[in-house]
């Protein structure tokens, strides 16, 4: 079977579709995830540097201990019952997005990292990245940040602006353009 | 790892810049795509994305007295892996504009009359088979604001939960028989024309079940296989 052509979200993508609490990972079902509490927060800006409203963006990540609560991980077991792991969030007027999560832990073979998807009015395609975390010493050896090119890598790595609140902006065409992935 | 991804044929995927849809110049990457080796993290993907979210059931066209105006249909969906395997338990976001063209949006501020019977936001789990159902009523055609005569044919859009991260997946589907479809921009920035002919529904109506509709059927196939055991 050929799997289905993907087409865009386009512009009316119903807003109670971004449902109240979508975007805080740090608790499932009222009960609080395991680690570290941290924010995630950046602006997503087109070619001309227009910041872009209602725009969705998701996540998907490793708890705190790096283990993917999902059962193609082995240690699926030990996963924390409280950390979903997903979060959606759009866009505001000033194409700010916003996730409260908890700080990945490093899954075996990688760097810690969060897994964002984009999609949006005139992206015919999801687009995918990954986040990582500054002053990580594993982001040398990470084999998916490894694929890009070197001058574009430091354009993953997320800023801290204060303890536990990371930046991440995505540019999703020209200057400073966030690396995606063919896939 | 259960899942394998492998790249896909691009002449059944759209192409990122579309002429005369305007915003995709500006949206969408210079640089090339960085290729990866799929790994753990995006070979897993949330399975419980229903205990996050609100479902909102299949049924949007409305009883008794508070019926949608337009065509009753009923759509029946299956949805597959690249092996033709049942994706079951994954939920389904559809959306979809009224009879008259207008959707239930504040970005949509087109003349054409808002139904207060219609709000067209459907979000379903699939069964086992990796079938859904929608009952609704069919969606009209609209013109796109650029003002240079694209109308947008009658289609539903679909987002999808697979089991992985690398199969999610948004869609939309189309109307046999529709003239719009040969002029569409989204529709045919699909280069392969049996790719694009597996976006449209297939009506295989009449058989009076349930009464009143319109029925049609859809496949929507998500990326990747089962890995052979013993195989990574």
């Amino acid at each position: 079977m050929i799997p289905t052509g993907e087409a865009t979200i386009g512009p009316f993508f119903p807003p109670r579709y971004v449902d109240a609490g979508a975007n805080d990972l740090t608790k499932f079902d009222g009960r609080a995830a395991v680690g570290e509490a941290i924010e995630i927060l950046g602006c997503v800006r087109q070619e001309d540097g227009a910041a872009l409203e209602n725009l969705v963006v998701e996540i998907w990540q490793a708890d705190a201990k790096g283990i993917y609560r999902h059962p193609a991980d082995p240690r699926q077991r030990a996963a924390d019952a409280n950390f979903l792991g997903w979060g959606r969030a759009a866009t505001d007027q000033a194409g700010n997005y916003r996730f409260r999560t908890m700080l990945p832990g490093a899954p075996a073979g990688r760097a810690r990292h969060v897994n964002f998807m984009v999609m949006f009015s005139g992206l015919m395609r999801i687009l995918k990245t990954t986040m990582y975390f500054p002053g990580a010493d594993a982001n040398d050896a990470d084999p998916v940040l490894a694929a890009v090119p070197a001058a574009r890598r430091a354009l993953l790595v997320a800023r801290q602006e204060s303890p536990g609140k990371y930046r991440f902006d995505l540019k999703l065409r020209g200057e400073h353009e966030t690396p995606f992935f063919d896939d | 790892m259960d899942t394998v991804i492998a790249p896909r044929d691009e002449r059944t995927q759209p192409a990122r810049i579309v002429p005369g849809y305007p915003q995709t110049p500006w949206r969408n990457p210079k640089e090339p795509l960085v290729r990866r080796a799929p790994t753990l993290s995006e070979l897993t993907g949330p399975l419980e994305v229903a205990r996050r979210v609100k479902l909102l059931g299949g049924d949007i066209a409305g009883h008794g007295e508070k019926q949608a105006i337009g065509q009753l249909m009923h759509l029946k969906v299956r949805v597959m892996d690249e092996d033709g395997e049942p994706v079951g338990g994954a939920v389904v976001e559809i959306w979809q504009c009224n009879a008259a063209g207008r959707y239930i949006h504040p970005n949509d501020d087109d003349h054409a009359p808002v139904d207060a019977n219609f709000y067209g936001a459907a979000r379903v789990v699939t069964d086992e088979s990796g079938a859904f159902e929608l009952r609704t009523v069919k969606p009209g055609a609209y013109p796109v604001p650029t003002k240079d005569g694209w109308w947008r044919p009658p289609h539903i859009h679909f987002s999808l939960f697979g089991r992985v991260w690398l199969q999610r997946l948004v869609t939309q589907m189309y109307f046999p028989g529709e003239p719009l479809n040969g002029q569409d921009r989204i529709l045919n920035a699909v280069p392969d024309a049996q790719a694009r002919e597996r976006l449209v529904a297939r009506m295989v109506s009449a058989t009076g079940n349930p009464a009143n509709a319109l029925v049609f059927e859809h496949q929507i196939v998500l990326r990747g296989r089962k890995a052979t055991p013993g195989q990574p």
